[in-house]
C-alpha cells in the first residue's frame, strides 16, 4: 500500500515523538525555575496525546469518524466502518487535554502564591525553606 | 554533570525504545469497529446512540462516566485556584474607590477597542454555534468553552478590567453560571434513576436511548427528533450544560488574574 | 512530473510537522527568556494542531488550538509579569 519511503517516515516520526520526550523530561527535571518546569510540563503532556492519536491512525484513511448522513444504509455503514481512523484515542485525548489543562492552571495559581510569600522561585532556594 | 547524565540515560532509553517501533496498519481493533458500526445504526437499535459523529456518542454516552468525573477534576482545579486567591468583595470596592482619583484614561486606543467590539460578537456566536452542533459536526461542549474564553480575555486587554466588571462579568456571576451547568449535567445524568418512582425498572444512569433487552418495563429514552431538528437524546442537552460550565471556570480564571499586585499586597498586609 | 509509484504526501507533511514542533520544543526548553519560551511553546503548539489536522481529528483540533495556543500562552504571561522574567543557572 505505501512505498518504502513512507514506512521509513513512520518510523521517523516515531523517533521524533520519542526525542521530545525526552527533551521535556530533561527540561523537567534539569530546569531550576518553576515556570519552566510548567512549560516543560506541558510539552510532554501533548506529546503523550499526540502519540496516542498517532496510534489509532489507520493507513491510508484521512476520513474522520464521522458518518455525511443521517439515514445510512448498510452499504454506507460497511464503506465507513472500513475507511474511518480509530474513535477510541480521540475521546481519551479529548479527556486527557482538559484535565491537563486544569492542574496547569492550579499549578499556575499556587506558583503565584509561592512567589508572593517567598519573592523567589528559584527550586533551590524554595527546598531550602523549612516551616 | 547532572544534566548529562540525565540526557544520556534517556538517549539509551528512546533508542531501546525505538526497536520496538509502530506502524499503522490497515485494520482497526474491534473496539473501534464496534464503535463506529452501532453509533447511528437504524436497522439494530440495541446498541445506537442516535448520533452520526463517534466521538460525542463515546463521550457522553458510550463512557459518559468517564466524562463525568473529568468534570469533578476540573471543577476542583477551578475551586483551588479561586481558593488560593480569595478576597472579599468589600475589601474590593474599598480599594477602586481608593484608586479613583488616581485613574486616567484606561485600556489600550480607539482602534483597538472598535476591532475588539466586532471580534467579541463573532467568537461568541461561533462558539455557542459548535456547542449547539456538537452531535452533528466536531464540535461539543468543550471545545466550544475553550474557544469562547478567548472573548472576556479580549474584553479585559482592551478595555480595562474595571470596565468588564461594571457589565456584569464579576467573579460572582461567573462561579453561578457555572454551578448551575454542574447541577444541570448531575441532573440529566440521575433522571433515569429517579424514574424508577414511576414503575419504570430497567434504568441506567446516563443513559441516552431505550434498551430492549434491560429489564421491562425498561426507561423510554430521551426524544431524538423534534420535527425536523436532529436532537440526539441526551447529547445536545449535556453538550450546552458543559459550555456553560467551562466557559463560566476559564472566565472565572482571567478575571482572577487580572486583579493587580498592589491589591493582593494590600490584602496580605504587606 | 512526479513518478506514480512516490505518493507519501501525508506522511512527508507529518514529518516536516513534527520536525517543526521538535525543534520549537528544544528551542523552548534551553532558552533563558521566560516570555521568548512562551512564545516558542505556542509555536509548537501550532505545529501539533496541524499534525492533528493530518490525523484525521477535527474534535481534537477545536479542543486543542484555542486551550494550548489561546490559555497556555496567556496564563504564562501573566505568571511572567506578576513574577521574574528571567531565569538564572
Amino acid at each position: 500500500m505505501t512505498s518504502i519511503i513512507g514506512q521509513i517516515l513512520w518510523l521517523y516520526m516515531y523517533g521524533v515523538l520519542l526525542a521530545i520526550v525526552s527533551i521535556s523530561i530533561y527540561g523537567v527535571v534539569v530546569r531550576p525555575h518553576i515556570l519552566k518546569k510548567i512549560i516543560a510540563l506541558t510539552i510532554l503532556a501533548d506529546t503523550a496525546n499526540t502519540f496516542m492519536i498517532f496510534i489509532g491512525y489507520r493507513l491510508g484513511a484521512t476520513v474522520p469518524p464521522i458518518l455525511t448522513t443521517l439515514n445510512p444504509s448498510p452499504s454506507d455503514i460497511a464503506t465507513f466502518v472500513s475507511s474511518a481512523v480509530d474513535p477510541v484515542p480521540q475521546c481519551l485525548v479529548i479527556t486527557a487535554i482538559v484535565i491537563n489543562m486544569a492542574v496547569t492552571a492550579l499549578l499556575i495559581f499556587l506558583s503565584i502564591q509561592a512567589y508572593r510569600l517567598y519573592r523567589t522561585l528559584h527550586v533551590k532556594e524554595l527546598s531550602r525553606l523549612r516551616g | 554533570m547532572a544534566s548529562t547524565i540525565v540526557l544520556f540515560v534517556l538517549t539509551l532509553v528512546s533508542v531501546a525504545l525505538g526497536a520496538t517501533a509502530f506502524t499503522p496498519s490497515l485494520d482497526l481493533r474491534p473496539l473501534a469497529e464496534f464503535y463506529l458500526e452501532n453509533c447511528l445504526n437504524q436497522f439494530n437499535k440495541d446498541l445506537w446512540a442516535a448520533s452520526p459523529e463517534a466521538v460525542t456518542s463515546m463521550l457522553w454516552d458510550y463512557r459518559g462516566l468517564d466524562t463525568v468525573y473529568e468534570t469533578t477534576v476540573f471543577f476542583l482545579a477551578i475551586i483551588g485556584s479561586v481558593a488560593a486567591f480569595r478576597f472579599g468583595e468589600a475589601f474590593l470596592r474599598s480599594y477602586e474607590e481608593s484608586k479613583r482619583k488616581q485613574r486616567r484614561e484606561e485600556g489600550l486606543s480607539l482602534i483597538v477597542k472598535v476591532i475588539t467590539r466586532l471580534t467579541f460578537v463573532l467568537i461568541v456566536a461561533l462558539s455557542i454555534a459548535i456547542a449547539l452542533h456538537g452531535h452533528l459536526t466536531p464540535g461539543g461542549g468543550f471545545q466550544a468553552g475553550s474557544i469562547f474564553a478567548v472573548a472576556p480575555l479580549l474584553a479585559i486587554a482592551a478595555f480595562s478590567r474595571r470596565f468588564v466588571e461594571e457589565f456584569g462579568l464579576t467573579k460572582n456571576t461567573c462561579l453561578a453560571i457555572r454551578t448551575t451547568g454542574l447541577i444541570t449535567i448531575a441532573l440529566i445524568a440521575l433522571i433515569p434513576l429517579l424514574s424508577i418512582a414511576l414503575g419504570f425498572t430497567g434504568v441506567f444512569i446516563i443513559q441516552n436511548q431505550p434498551k430492549p433487552w434491560a429489564l421491562q418495563p425498561s426507561f423510554p429514552g430521551f426524544p431524538v427528533y423534534l420535527g425536523p431538528i436532529w436532537l440526539a437524546g441526551t447529547l445536545i442537552l449535556f453538550n450546552v450544560a458543559e459550555f456553560l460550565t467551562v466557559a463560566s471556570g476559564f472566565t472565572l480564571l482571567f478575571i482572577l488574574l487580572s486583579l493587580p499586585e498592589d491589591f493582593f499586597r494590600r490584602l496580605m498586609g504587606k | 512530473m512526479i513518478p506514480l509509484f512516490f505518493s507519501p504526501f501525508l506522511e512527508l507533511l507529518l514529518a516536516f510537522s513534527l520536525t517543526m514542533a521538535l525543534v520549537l520544543a528544544y528551542f523552548a526548553i534551553v532558552q533563558r527568556d521566560l516570555v521568548k519560551a512562551a512564545v516558542l511553546s505556542a509555536g509548537q503548539s501550532i505545529a501539533y494542531a496541524f499534525a492533528y489536522y493530518l490525523l484525521a481529528a477535527p474534535d481534537i483540533l477545536f479542543a486543542y488550538i484555542p486551550i494550548a495556543v489561546g490559555i497556555y500562552t496567556v496564563l504564562l504571561l501573566y505568571a511572567i509579569s506578576k513574577t521574574e522574567r528571567f531565569e538564572e543557572g
